[in-house]
């Protein structure tokens, strides 16, 4: 979400009925030890491992077909006809869909290369292919918008979107510009952009569908189980209790599986022609196509420093592309802002041009926000000749449990060693030149309600926590075992997490990192509801009443005797053929909201081929109580490579004449591999006292700006877009010579 | 994939008449890293294919050189004790070609004889020349990995990392056809673009098969192979150089340098191997001769930035063959 | 299974010889072995009868030759441990061992791997059995977190560990080169493999 799309500090959703604040007694120990807080290797580590995990990706059903997309070349075009004889002919071949009518002027004209049109069943998957290019359409290719600085210049094709190509925004004024630049002692002027880049998770988009009667049973590649059960009901017109959908594990979402995409209602609908399962699963090429991007980020600033350092005003003009009609917004500035008065404008232009839409992609907004914010705090930096930790720390809002960037960036420097960094520009003899850079980050987080958590103990010991919720890689089942583990005073593997799937109650999707936060209350509440059903049932063989008992080390014991005590399975046997159960949900008081992050990154530069190589990376991280040490850790470690990634590798490029895309695979999409990975060093600040917060995205934040500030340390100069490419960096130093 | 009948030849002869007068209709599949992901592109659509896997993968000696058989797997080129003594920077090549599992089915002859990685080719949207098309799409469009060298009418640059080595020691190539065998050397296998040609890039016909690679005598030469590739994991070079050097005390008595990634052709720098001849070593006169490679490079709107590339590659494979120190 | 024969252009085959030492299915259908006008063996483009031997078992198929090794374990076979990242060679989530070799399952032909011992990430450890080492180290290292490209990195890994059983950081580093992760796990995936050591082992 965009800074402005945040929920409010102190969690909680605008508009939902006010939760009353938590008992006290639910609340999380004040030190956290038992099992939250600890490491805990994941529950379905073994499962992963061994191949057992079944993605939709891997699911089977019998009688099942393999569906498949037509889907247009053009980035533009009208369908004028659609032809399936050549398809029906196909050995195999089962059914076909119509997704684009010729016919009907709504919906004819595809907007970006790889629109669905139509859609093929077959008995394989190779005959599905085949039967799908067997399948003659017949199109008109339209004038398409291609270029962002030719949409803006007026100089593309109109008539292409309904409103036009570029959407201004309205600009929104703080305080008073001229006098800030007034008071300014340096003024700087620059661009600075970020591109397109595309989520390809490792899996697949795609569906697994099963229809028994008007009743429909989905394996989806999804972060939200209930959010893609309704929009099968609402795209098929189907009451929501017909629906379940069903993930287990699914290869990774990072924002672009939050919703069902048009594959999954294609799916449905050739399941309930071809009354048997069919599965529509897309190939690489479709993934970087169809399945969301995140948008590019251009902003021409100008920025007045006094000579104290302190920024004085701020005037941006900012655009950027989400595609065939989306949006690009984003934060700017990045969290830094002139004092004592706030003094900035900022107008924000959308363009629109003929690719796939953009989806949410890790930390939305926030990582363009970043570059271009800090790339500039660091040319203001050596404006006003100050060290650029100590110039970002005079630039923060106001410290505060939420805003810790001053105390991470000193600890950090410190650690780092940044106190050896050369002012920019590496002069040491040779063409490897070394550099440094900073950059922080935030993100939200919160918790919200409802997030509902349903757990039952039964007579034989067996607890289960059941709820609508999904793990996407996260750790999230462990952390359902764990959470339910420590208020039980059980261990993790006595618990039997039941999660993705929608049968098992209504969770939020898996976005804006707030799942842990969002149902590690309900899930703790639950436990202990429960626990106390069980207590009162053990207390009169302990001949104590209930509240003398407490749940430690496996056993149910008396709190100040503890050699008065059951074990957990003869206290169980206790409960008789009805399991407990218990329900709760989100309260306030045990999540909260907002985080903060900071990076250093160290680069050496081959100035004689361009070449970029990041040694090393640390990385400090809060995000209120640590459930989870060891996956809260591999969060950072993978959000610090992702952006890795978005500051060096990978890039979504067009033909410039076409706009087709000329890299949709995994060969000319570059991503790091190991050799590419830097020595990371992650510090978590596990503050136990603001409860949970998310961190799935903050990490992937500030990278990217870290490594480009080391770069322009290094080589003493600046580059100032993304992604930093050979010919870029060779270019920049040319220029400087 | 097009669906294909699929022929396991058992020997040479076999093979080559299970091949097709006609391009590119009755393809040999050696290691198939390439030749499988052109048929899922459906860049290749062949309607037979011929396992060329059960050929010579064995080194033989012959007259003080090397016969390698085209069979023989990349990872086992990389390895063998021989060719790395031999000819390191054939050794060298192979090592870095793709990743592990590329190196463990990858042939000698499928490396050579691939086709170019560039993207209007690899995608089913153009139908550039290569495809029977009417135009190259690289002129002006996204060039940026394409070839500084040659002007058309294709820019590819060619992928072989083993061709440029190939090149470098004077390699012969062993052809068979069901017209009998012939033998062409290395630098006149690969061939330059033209309208005539420009579907193929060498002299390979369609029902021929490159059997094996004979590397003549190497004599007492140095020998250097620089790669620079963005990626370090995996990645196609931006531009590469093989160098050996025959030495005369410790003045060059004679030079071959030979580019990769940079033409559609390995490109032999026969100006710096003339401004190297009579020198020493030096980071001087390696930066002399590279500039000297470099000198008649024409790049293309997007990839100006090859040639300062290339020039470091040549440079640096000069100092590795003189043994100095590389950056 | 769909026939071919009335497609044009197509003669049918039904003789089936295969790759390496051991001989499998050949007399399955039953047929005298056709040859074409020169003299080698060809089959397909219609289904043909394959027997693989997988994690030490035989796995018999009917498939056309265009069915690469990694959709004819998945699609057919229930193996669907090792995943299709990209289908092309690049990113390594359908690494497979093969005659002791790593490769690219989805850059294999199936019928081209008859006779050869191949390894899956299922034959690496039984179920309610204790995991393979590299599997353990993955989990004890958290090297793992959506876990789609997971098991090409263990067989990776374990090709590497068998070829080079105390490998340098180095070796490592190329060894993996071949596999890609989107969640970012590298760092972790180095420290579990640099934690086992020795030989194979299963």
């Amino acid at each position: 979400m965009a800074k402005d799309q945040q929920p409010p500090a102190g969690g909680g959703r605008g508009g939902a009925p006010q939760q009353p604040p938590v008992d006290p007694k639910y609340n999380w120990p004040s030190t956290p030890k038992t099992v939250v807080g600890t490491r805990v290797k994941r529950l379905d580590g073994p499962d992963k491992v061994s191949g057992r995990a079944k993605y939709t990706f891997d699911v089977k059903r019998p009688g099942m077909l393999y569906g498949r997309a037509v889907r247009s070349p053009y980035p533009r075009a009208r369908v004028l006809s659609i032809d399936f004889s050549d398809a029906e002919k196909v050995p195999g071949f089962k059914a076909s869909l119509v997704v684009r009518d010729p016919a009907d002027p709504k919906t004819n004209v595809v907007l970006f290369q790889g629109d669905e049109i139509a859609a093929v069943a077959a008995d394989t998957e190779e005959h599905a292919i085949d039967a799908a290019r067997a399948v003659k359409v017949q199109f008109e290719p339209l004038p398409a918008v291609i270029s962002v600085d030719s949409a803006i210049a007026g100089r593309a094709p109109e008539g292409v979107f309904p409103n036009g190509n570029v959407r201004a925004g309205n600009a929104q004024e703080v305080g008073d510009l001229a006098a800030g630049f007034q008071a300014a002692a340096h003024t700087l002027e620059q661009t600075y952009s970020t591109h397109v880049i595309t989520h390809v998770c490792m899996e697949a988009h795609g569906t697994v569908c099963e229809w028994e009667g008007d009743k429909l049973t989905a394996w989806v590649s999804t972060q939200g189980v209930n959010s893609a059960r309704d929009n099968f009901a609402s795209g098929l017109g189907i009451p929501q209790a017909n629906v379940r959908v069903i993930c287990q594990y699914m290869g990774g979402g990072f924002g672009s599986k939050l919703q069902l995409g048009p594959e999954g209602l294609i799916c449905a609908k050739l399941a309930k022609q071809a009354w048997v399962p069919v599965k529509l699963t897309l190939d690489r090429k479709e993934e970087h196509l169809v399945t969301g991007n995140r948008p590019s980020a251009a902003a021409k600033i100008k920025v007045g420093v006094g000579a104290d350092g302190k920024i004085t005003a701020l005037d941006a003009e900012s655009w950027g592309t989400g595609g065939a009609g989306a949006n690009s917004g984003f934060p700017l500035p990045y969290i830094y802002h002139s004092t004592p008065t706030d003094t900035r404008r900022r107008v924000h232009k959308d363009v629109y041009i003929n690719t796939g839409l953009q989806r949410p992609m890790r930390a939305p907004g926030h990582p363009q926000g970043s570059f271009i914010t800090e790339i500039m705090m660091d040319e203001l930096a050596d404006l006003v000749k100050m060290d650029p930790v100590e110039f970002r720390i005079k630039n923060l809002p106001p410290e505060g449990p939420a805003a810790m960037w001053a105390s991470y960036l000193r600890e950090g420097a410190q650690e780092f060693g940044w106190s050896k960094r050369h002012p920019t520009g590496d002069s040491t003899a040779g063409s490897i030149k070394t550099g440094m850079g900073v950059a922080i980050c935030t993100w939200g987080g919160s918790g919200r309600g409802p997030s509902p958590a349903h757990c039952e103990i039964a007579s034989d010991g067996s607890v289960t926590m059941r709820l609508g919720t999904q793990d996407i890689g996260t750790g999230q089942r462990t952390l359902v075992a764990m959470v339910t583990a420590d208020a039980l005073g059980l261990q993790p593997s006595q618990i039997t997490p039941q999660i993705g799937d929608t049968q098992y109650g209504v969770s939020a999707g898996s976005g804006g990192s707030t799942t842990a936060a969002s149902t590690s209350p309900g899930i703790r509440i639950a436990a202990l509801k429960a626990l106390e059903a069980l207590m009162d049932k053990v207390a009169p063989a302990l001949g104590v009443t209930a509240d003398a008992l407490v749940a430690s080390g496996g056993s149910i014991q008396v709190k100040d005797t503890p050699s008065k005590r059951l074990s957990w399975a003869d206290a169980c046997k206790r409960i008789g053929p009805q399991p407990i159960t218990a329900d709760a949900e989100w309260q306030p008081g045990m999540s909260s909201v907002n985080t903060s992050g900071v990076q250093f990154a160290e680069a050496k530069v081959d100035i004689k081929t361009g070449i970029v190589r990041v040694t090393r990376v640390l990385a400090y991280q809060d995000c209120g109580l640590v459930l989870n040490q060891l996956t809260a850790e591999s969060q950072v470690y993978g959000g610090v490579i992702g952006s890795l990634n978005f500051a060096l590798y990978e890039d979504r490029i067009l033909d410039r004449r076409t706009g087709q895309m000329v890299n949709p695979n995994m060969e000319w999409y570059l991503l790091a591999g190991m050799s590419d990975i830097p020595h990371i060093d992650v510090r978590l600040k596990n503050m136990p006292e603001r409860g949970v917060v998310g961190v799935g995205e903050p990490p992937t934040v500030p990278t990217a700006a870290a490594i480009a500030l080391a770069v322009r340390n290094a080589i003493g100069a600046t580059v100032r877009s993304l992604p930093l490419t050979p010919a870029k960096i060779l270019e920049t130093l040319s220029q400087k010579a | 994939m097009k669906p294909f009948a699929y022929v396991n030849p058992a020997n040479e002869k076999e093979a080559v008449a299970a091949l097709s007068k006609e391009h590119e209709k009755s393809m040999p599949i050696g290691g198939g890293q390439d030749l499988l992901a052109r048929m899922k592109d459906y860049v290749t659509e062949p309607d037979r294919v011929v396992n060329v896997k059960n050929l010579d993968a064995t080194v033989t000696h012959v007259s003080g050189g090397l016969r390698i058989g085209s069979a023989m797997k990349m990872v086992d080129v990389a390895e063998h004790a021989e060719i790395g003594r031999m000819y390191p920077a054939v050794a060298a090549a192979a090592l870095e070609v793709g990743t592990p599992q590329i190196r463990n089915q990858g042939t000698v002859g499928g490396n050579v004889n691939q086709r170019p990685r560039c993207w209007y080719f690899r995608n089913e949207e153009f139908i550039c020349y290569k495809k029977g098309g009417n135009r190259c799409f690289t002129p002006e469009c996204e060039n940026q990995f394409h070839a500084i060298f040659g002007d058309g009418p294709s820019y590819i640059v060619h992928p072989s990392s083993l061709a440029v080595p190939f090149v470098a020691y004077d390699a012969t190539f062993r052809l068979l056809s069901p017209r009998g065998e012939r033998m062409v050397k290395a630098a006149d296998y690969f061939t330059m673009p033209t309208k005539e040609n420009v579907k193929r890039e060498n002299v390979l016909e369609p029902d021929e098969l490159l059997t094996h690679v004979i590397l003549p005598a190497p004599g007492a030469l140095k020998s250097g192979h620089y790669e620079v590739r963005y990626k370090t994991s995996h990645d196609w070079p931006i531009a590469f150089a093989t160098v050996l050097l025959s030495m005369n005390g410790s003045s060059v008595q004679g030079a071959r340098i030979v580019m990769g990634a940079v033409a559609p052709v390995p490109w032999r720098a026969q100006a710096a191997e003339q401004a190297l001849t009579g020198k020493t070593v030096t980071p001087e006169t390696a930066a002399a001769a590279a500039e000297a490679a470099l000198k008649g490079a024409e790049p293309l709107s997007r990839n100006a930035y090859k040639v300062q590339v290339a020039k470091t590659a040549v440079e640096r494979a000069i100092l590795q063959a003189a043994g100095l120190p590389v950056a | 299974m769909p026939k071919r024969k009335d497609e044009p252009g197509f003669s049918r085959r039904s003789f089936l010889k295969t790759v390496g030492a051991s001989s499998v299915a050949a007399g399955v259908l039953g047929k005298a072995p056709a040859v074409d006008a020169q003299g080698a063996n060809v089959v397909g483009p219609g289904p043909v009868p394959i027997a693989l031997n997988v994690n030490g078992r035989t796995v018999r198929l009917e498939i056309e030759p265009r069915v690469t090794l990694l959709d004819a374990l998945r699609m057919r076979a229930d193996l669907t441990g090792n995943k299709r990242g990209c289908d092309r060679g690049a990113c390594g989530a359908c690494t497979m061992i093969v005659d002791g070799r790593t490769v690219y399952a989805c850059s294999t032909l199936a019928i081209e791997v008859q006779g050869k011992a191949i390894r899956t990430v299922e034959g690496l450890s039984a179920a309610n059995a204790p995991l393979h080492p590299v599997q353990q180290a993955f989990c004890d290292k958290d090297a793992l977190m959506c876990g789609f490209c997971t098991p090409g990195f263990i067989m990776a890994s374990v090709g590497l560990l068998e070829k080079h059983p105390n490998p340098t950081p180095e070796q490592i580093k190329k060894g993996l080169d071949g596999n890609i992760c989107r969640c970012g796990t590298f760092s972790r995936v180095f420290e579990a493999v640099s934690s086992v050591k020795g030989g194979r082992r299963g």
